[in-house]
This record gives structure tokens, C-alpha cells and sequence, in this order.
């Protein structure tokens, strides 16, 4: 598939600093890519120029085939945004926000009203057409943003932290809006997050640390090369399984009767299971999260 | 053209939403027009009309407030974040520019009208092609002096610095321009101030139409206060169209041109990592 999203060596200088240093990237039309990233590690400075917000210092940025710096009208036509805080005018019910948007975004007169329902039944807020902003929850804000961003039907969305500060049943709701929109309007999605679980739904997944891209590959791929089989084994005498486990050199953490083991190798984890099976009284496998990739790449805590 | 209208009526219906504000932006002139007609009364001897003389003053002031802090809107949508929305759009700068200056004239005109018609109950006589007139100028007014406003509301950034600017801007030329105190009683020291204050020409030209004086001669108009004579050289009412609109076409550019070139990005809402 064609690349929608081209970064080439793109660099951003406030005065001495360097928010980004010389990254490049490409996302495939129709595909959700997640940026991840400790705070200040330069997502938003990338996400803002790629938005127009703020110009390039050096580097080829193009979106759809547009350079960013220089074609700002299409690059706007082209893309939707919703971002960290909320952009929404507050006096204004839903309905005239959506409205206003399509006025800005040009919109066909005639479509307007039938693109309104489409989006608003999208993230089920049909009924709450007339409501002004003011009225509304954040959760529900986020969602008149979300099909705010989707009105003049862009080619690529960027969602600058979408759930951050939302309850889970909230989170859940408005990822099932992105996927059904990915899969209806086959848009490329380009977001960050700070919820590594969130990143794992991706297609590809581009870890920034420092402004510089530290990792660039699927989920599947990163968890596979940065983390290892983890195992969890809980047993009812503690003795001897600590004393095999040394035996056999096998790297463990232990709370109480619980361990935690880190071995690749999975023959040896099954030979401790069936070498103590009667003690065992609880076991858990798992392939080390994203949480754990990032931790084993940046070295940092991610704070939401 | 589309996203422009789109501003502008966006503008138009938050203002009208906003009753409060709508009601005590006519409060306070109509405050100013009773305060002043009575205090004002045995110094306005020498003319010949002292309500209406007040009337037209206090009615191109308001209109002149109006406009000059109506841009305090930007500064909230900024705050707000609404701005952000419009400046990833594709809309140009120049046309968010005009959008907003011709909402905040409308909206400083439709103060004026609203005055007009208070003031009509009041004493004040029009016909129609004075009250055409009057609409013109009190355009041209708002024109000239939202560009002013969201000249300074760029400069300033925050609302509470652009309150503290549009204090200090307003103060000094209202009460300079003989909208309020006519400029025949000011001591003569400061009659520089008041011939280098636009004001004082708009505020003339308003009266002039406002009380039907074209069929006065220059010495009597000088004697009303709606001509100046400078050492000798003879500023007349219709001069101060020529100022309005030369100032209008000066703050225009200007604030096409600030509004263009404002980074807004280091504005709370716009958070760069850093």
C-alpha cells in the first residue's frame, strides 16, 4: 500500500534545543499508527508541524503528497485533528460546531446535514444534537471532537492523546469509534497515547525518546524483540523450589510464594512444572506487554 | 469567502447569546448620557443644543469602545482553544482577520443603533438622510477602531493585558475628543492633546450630522466645537472622515498583518513540548 505520511530527516530547533533530531518515518494509507513516548520526548512538536502548527526547521514532511510547509491549504484540507485539550467552542450547541467546521472545511451545502448525522451517530450522540458543549461530560466532549475531526471526511486523523483523562468505559467506547471508522472510511489514523494497551490495537508502533525515534515495527515484532517469556508460578513450599531454580540457574523474583520467572528458554519452564506439580498452586504465562518494551527501551516510567 | 461568513456569524451568535454583556454595554453610555447632562449643563452654555450636543458625543463613543474591545473574544477563544480549530483550518489568516473585524463592527454599530433609539425618546431629532449618515460614520468608526483592537489583542496576547490596554487607550482620548466635555471649555494647555486625537475629529464629524449643521459658517461651527481652529489653520468636520478612513486603512494592514504573522503557539493552549 502507498505511504500517506513521509518524514524524512526532519528536524525541530526551539532556539538551541533540539525537541527533534533528524527522524524519519512512513505511514501506509489506511493504517492506525500509534507515536508513544515519554513526556517532552517530542510527539507533539512532530504531530504539531505535521498539523501546520508550527514550521519545520529542516527535513521533507509530506501528507498525501503535499509538503507540509508549503502546501499548508491542502495539507489542511486534508487531515483532521483532535487535540489534547479541547478545542470546542463551549457556547455553541453540537450541532452548530459541526456546522461551523463544515463551513471552514468548505463542505457541499448539501451534504452538510446528512454528514452531520453520519458522524454524530458514529459516536452515538445523534440524540444530542441541540445540546450546547457546555452541557455535555468530557467524555462526550472528546466524542464531538472526534466527529468533529471527521466531518469534511479528512485522509488522515490525528489524535493527540484521545483518551487521556477519560474513564475506561469511556476509553473503550471511543476506541471502538476509531476501529469502526478505520474500517468504514479506511482512514490512516496517526495517534499517541499514553495507555500502552491502547497502542497494541496498532497496525505499527514508533517509540520517541529524547527527539529521536528509538523503535519503529509492529507490536508483535517490538514485544517479541525487547521482552521475553515471563512466567508466574505460585507455590505452597517455598524451599526447594528456590533451591532448584538456583540449581538450574534460572533468573527469578519472588513475593512471598509467588515467583516471577524470566527465562527464554521454554523447555526448562516446562521441566519446573512437572518437576514440582504437586506444590504448584498457580501458573500464568505471558509474553511481556508494550508497558515492557517501552520500559526496556526508554528506561523510563510512562507517566499518564 | 464561505469560511470568512462562517466567523462572522459564529461572532454574531455568541455576542447575542451573551445577554449580560449585550445589556450592560448599553448601560453604561446611557449612564454616561444622565451623569453628564446634568453635570455638564451651566459649562455647555455656549452652545447651542447641550442634550443633543451630548447625545451624539456619547452615542460615537460607545461605538468607539464597543469596537476597540470586542477583540477581547479573540483572547478568549484562544483561551478557550476554539482558535486552534480555526487556524488548522484551511481558512487564510487575512480572511479570519476580516471576519473578525467586520463582526466587531456590526456588533459596535448595532450598540450605536440600539443608543439612537433610546436617545430618540430622549430629545434627539433625525430625518433619514442624517440618520444614513450617521450609520456610515458610526461604520467607518467601527472599521477603523476593531482593526485597533485586534491590532492590540494580538500585541497583548492575554485578556488581562488587553483590558489594562483598552483602559489605557480609552480613558484618555474619550475624554480628549469633547465627546463627554465639550473642547471650547478645555484650558488651553491641553488643546495639543485634543487636535492629535483622531477622536476629537470623529467625535465632529457625528455631531456635525448628528445636529444638522450645514448650514453654519466656520466661525460658528468653531464656536459648537465640530470645526478647529489650529493657529490659524482651519480643521472642518469633513476632515475628519479623511482621518478615519486614513486611520482605518493604516490599522487594517496593520492587524492583517500582525494577525498573519502572530505565533500563537506559545499560547497556553498550544503547548509545545520544550
Amino acid at each position: 500500500m502507498a505511504n500517506i505520511i513521509e518524514v524524512k530527516n526532519f528536524t525541530k530547533q526551539f532556539g538551541e534545543f533540539k525537541a527533534v533530531d533528524n527522524i524519519s518515518f512512513e505511514v501506509e494509507e489506511g493504517s492506525i499508527f500509534a507515536f508513544l513516548g515519554p513526556n517532552g520526548a517530542g510527539k507533539s512538536t512532530t504531530i504539531n508541524t505535521l498539523c501546520t502548527i508550527i514550521d519545520k526547521t529542516d527535513g521533507t514532511l509530506t501528507i498525501n503528497g503535499n509538503e507540509v510547509s508549503k502546501e499548508k491549504g491542502k495539507v489542511r484540507r486534508d487531515i483532521g485533528i483532535v487535540f489534547q485539550d479541547s478545542t470546542l467552542d463551549n457556547k455553541l450547541t453540537v450541532e452548530e460546531n459541526l456546522k461551523f467546521h463544515c463551513e471552514f472545511y468548505n463542505v457541499p451545502k448539501e451534504d452538510i446535514q446528512n454528514r452531520i448525522s453520519f458522524v454524530l451517530n458514529l459516536v452515538d450522540l445523534e440524540a444530542w444534537r441541540k445540546a450546547p458543549i457546555n452541557s455535555l461530560s468530557g467524555g462526550m466532549k472528546r466524542r464531538v471532537e472526534i466527529a468533529r475531526g471527521l466531518v469534511h471526511y479528512p485522509k488522515v486523523l490525528f489524535l493527540d492523546e484521545p483518551t487521556t483523562g477519560l474513564d475506561p468505559q469511556t476509553r473503550a467506547n471511543i476506541w471502538e469509534y476509531i476501529y469502526k471508522l478505520q474500517k468504514e472510511r479506511n482512514i490512516t489514523i496517526f495517534l499517541t497515547t499514553h495507555y500502552m494497551d491502547e497502542a497494541e490495537i496498532c497496525d505499527k508502533v514508533a517509540i520517541m525518546d529524547h527527539g529521536k525515534i528509538v523503535a519503529f515495527d509492529t507490536p508483535n515484532n517490538l514485544k517479541k524483540e525487547h521482552t521475553g517469556l515471563v512466567t508466574k508460578i505460585g507455590v505452597s513450599k517455598v524451599y526447594d523450589f528456590v533451591e532448584y531454580l538456583k540449581m538450574n540457574h534460572i533468573k527469578y523474583s519472588q513475593e512471598e510464594t509467588m515467583f516471577t520467572l524470566y527465562s527464554n528458554n521454554l523447555k526448562k519452564i516446562i521441566d519446573v512444572t512437572s518437576n514440582f506439580k504437586d506444590i504448584i498452586t498457580d501458573l500464568e504465562t505471558t509474553k511481556g506487554t508494550l508497558n515492557d518494551v517501552f520500559l526496556a527501551i526508554t528506561g523510563k516510567e510512562i507517566r499518564a | 469567502m464561505r469560511g470568512m461568513t462562517a466567523i462572522l456569524k459564529r461572532n454574531l451568535i455568541n455576542f447575542a447569546r451573551n445577554k449580560t454583556q449585550l445589556i450592560f454595554s448599553i448601560v453604561m453610555p446611557l449612564f454616561m448620557l444622565f451623569v453628564f447632562s446634568f453635570v455638564m449643563k451651566p459649562t455647555t452654555a455656549d452652545i447651542s443644543q447641550p442634550i443633543n450636543y451630548l447625545i451624539s458625543g456619547i452615542i460615537i463613543m460607545s461605538v468607539f469602545q464597543s469596537s476597540l474591545s470586542n477583540s477581547t473574544n479573540i483572547l478568549e477563544d484562544i483561551s478557550m482553544g476554539f482558535m486552534k480549530e480555526i487556524i488548522v483550518s484551511p481558512i487564510e489568516r487575512w480572511k479570519i482577520s476580516i471576519g473578525q473585524v467586520l463582526s466587531s463592527t456590526i456588533i459596535a454599530v448595532t450598540q450605536g443603533l440600539l443608543i439612537i433609539i433610546i436617545a430618540l425618546f430622549m430629545g434627539l431629532k433625525l430625518d433619514a438622510p442624517q440618520f444614513i449618515q450617521m450609520i456610515a460614520v458610526m461604520g467607518l468608526v467601527g472599521i477603523t477602531f476593531s482593526s485597533m483592537g485586534l491590532f492590540l489583542a494580538t500585541v497583548a496576547k492575554k485578556s488581562t493585558t488587553f483590558q489594562v490596554m483598552i483602559t489605557a487607550f480609552t480613558l484618555p482620548l474619550t475624554f480628549l475628543s469633547g465627546a463627554y466635555i465639550p473642547t471650547t471649555i478645555m484650558p488651553k494647555i491641553l488643546r495639543p492633546l485634543v487636535y492629535i486625537n483622531p477622536l476629537t475629529y470623529t467625535t465632529s464629524i457625528f455631531r456635525y450630522i448628528a445636529l444638522k449643521m450645514n448650514d453654519l459658517s466656520t466661525a460658528e461651527l468653531i464656536k459648537e466645537g465640530v470645526s478647529f481652529d489650529i493657529h490659524g489653520f482651519i480643521v472642518g468636520p469633513f476632515t475628519g472622515i479623511l482621518i478615519i478612513i486614513i486611520m482605518g486603512l493604516i490599522f487594517f494592514s496593520l492587524c492583517v498583518y500582525k494577525f498573519n504573522k502572530a505565533d500563537f503557539s506559545d499560547v497556553k493552549v498550544f503547548n509545545p513540548e520544550r
